[in-house]
């Protein structure tokens, strides 16, 4: 698997740190889960943030808080962490959607279909993915928020070029697209749609009925 | 940044580079069970966890709870932990964000500190020849941090580590929105960069 495309800098900072809204960090989890430089790059931003860890200030701990610890530490034999149930465990799914439970393939209009990815999202973004037949072609298309896709199978071009399997198209409100998905296998991908649905966008439109936002 | 850690250095040596002995601590944990180590960590890192953690707004209380806990998990996962792979600070540091995700949740069906733990299990690739180990990685990037000047630091840490919106950093630091943005750019390019000449 050849990635060309790779998450923003920002991105993978905003990752390793945990402040990514988890609607957004499962669409990025799946890029990492299949591009070891990103996993690479995730591991030197958890450097930095261990770097900024020893170089915080103190604050004041509770009396005898190290004590209590150990106490506990001592106390309770080590447990194994219990395990997360993974739905999808025997999917061919990136690791990372394991997790969660998929809803079922439905057609939402010519050949593209939709399937629900059930990820709970404090802010307006919505998780899905999408199987769309080879020379499909989505009308151009503005976004009104960010727009974040992994494709795990097939490939899809627009105007910022090709998006093969493991690339990650991190697209914001700047962009209009264009997509045509390449001739060969149908195209999967992950997408996570951030805001209200505008009636121009033809993705949010399609989708619509089926994320009720 | 730079500032704020003079004020906690307080003349502790160790507040410059306690990398080496913070992964000679966590070893001392898993081999022997070692107390003094374990009580070498929890004074080390537990306070800084704390007040980076009411940073990113966590109340003291539950700070405080989520800093114990990091250390608690230290001395239960200390026998997982492999110097060759990454810094003790960036094993705690990640530990310490698994835990602020789980416990400040709000839908039980979030899954996202089980996301970082499938990621963290899956087998890591291989360095290629010629890449630098685990102590040279951590001394680039200290010496990426301190290349950067202090304003971008700051952006860096206050948007990515904190979490906190645009407006929120023009706000704390009395600047136009425009430029809060521009020098997150300038400093995450130049950062990616200074990284980037590690691989």
């Amino acid at each position: 698997m050849t990635i060309i495309h790779h998450p923003s800098a920002a991105t993978l900072a905003a990752f390793a740190s945990g402040t990514l809204d988890e609607a957004r960090a499962v669409v990025v989890a799946s890029h990492l889960a299949l591009c070891p430089q990103c996993q690479a790059e995730r591991a030197r931003f958890e450097t930095v943030g261990g770097a900024l860890l020893d170089a915080a200030p103190s604050a004041v701990m509770n009396e005898g808080a190290m004590e209590r610890t150990l106490q506990r530490a001592l106390a309770t034999p080590d447990r194994a962490a219990p395990a997360s149930t993974r739905p999808n465990a025997e999917s061919r799914l990136p690791a990372p959607l394991e997790h969660y439970t998929l809803g079922n393939w439905r057609r939402i209009g010519g050949a593209v279909e939709f399937r629900a990815v059930d990820v709970p999202s404090d802010e307006a973004v919505r998780v899905f993915m999408l199987r769309a037949a080879p020379g499909t072609r989505l009308p151009r298309h503005r976004h009104t928020g960010t727009e974040w896709t992994c494709v795990f199978e097939g490939a899809f071009r627009h105007d910022l070029g090709r998006f093969g399997p493991g690339d990650f198209d991190e697209a914001d409100e700047s962009h209009e697209h264009n997509p045509v998905v390449e001739d060969g296998p149908s195209c999967i991908c992950l997408v996570a749609l951030e805001g209200s649905i505008k009636l121009q966008s033809l993705l949010g439109r399609l989708v619509q009925p089926f994320i009720r936002i | 940044m730079r500032g704020e850690m003079k004020a906690s250095e307080g003349g502790d040596a160790l507040a410059a580079n306690p990398a080496a002995e913070a992964a000679q601590w966590v070893v001392a944990v898993a081999q022997r069970g070692d107390r003094v180590a374990f009580a070498c960590l929890f004074d080390f890192y537990a306070p800084r966890l704390k007040s980076m953690l009411m940073r990113m707004g966590v109340s003291g209380e539950i700070a405080e709870d989520i800093a114990q806990d990091t250390l608690l998990a230290v001395w239960r996962k200390a026998a997982l932990y492999d110097p060759e792979r990454a810094a003790a600070s960036a094993w705690i540091y990640a530990i310490a964000r698994n835990l602020r995700i789980d416990r400040l949740r709000r839908d039980q069906r979030a899954k996202l500190f089980a996301i970082y733990e499938t990621l963290e299990t899956q087998d890591e690739p291989e360095r290629p020849d010629g890449s630098l180990d685990t102590a040279q990685d951590e001394a680039r990037v200290r010496t990426a941090l301190s290349a950067l000047p202090e304003e971008q630091v700051r952006v860096v840490q206050l948007s990515f580590f904190e979490g906190r919106a645009h407006g929120d950093i023009a706000k704390l630091l009395d600047l136009p929105l425009g430029t809060v943005k521009s020098r997150i750019r300038l400093a995450m390019n130049r950062l990616r960069d200074l990284l980037g000449e590690m691989t």
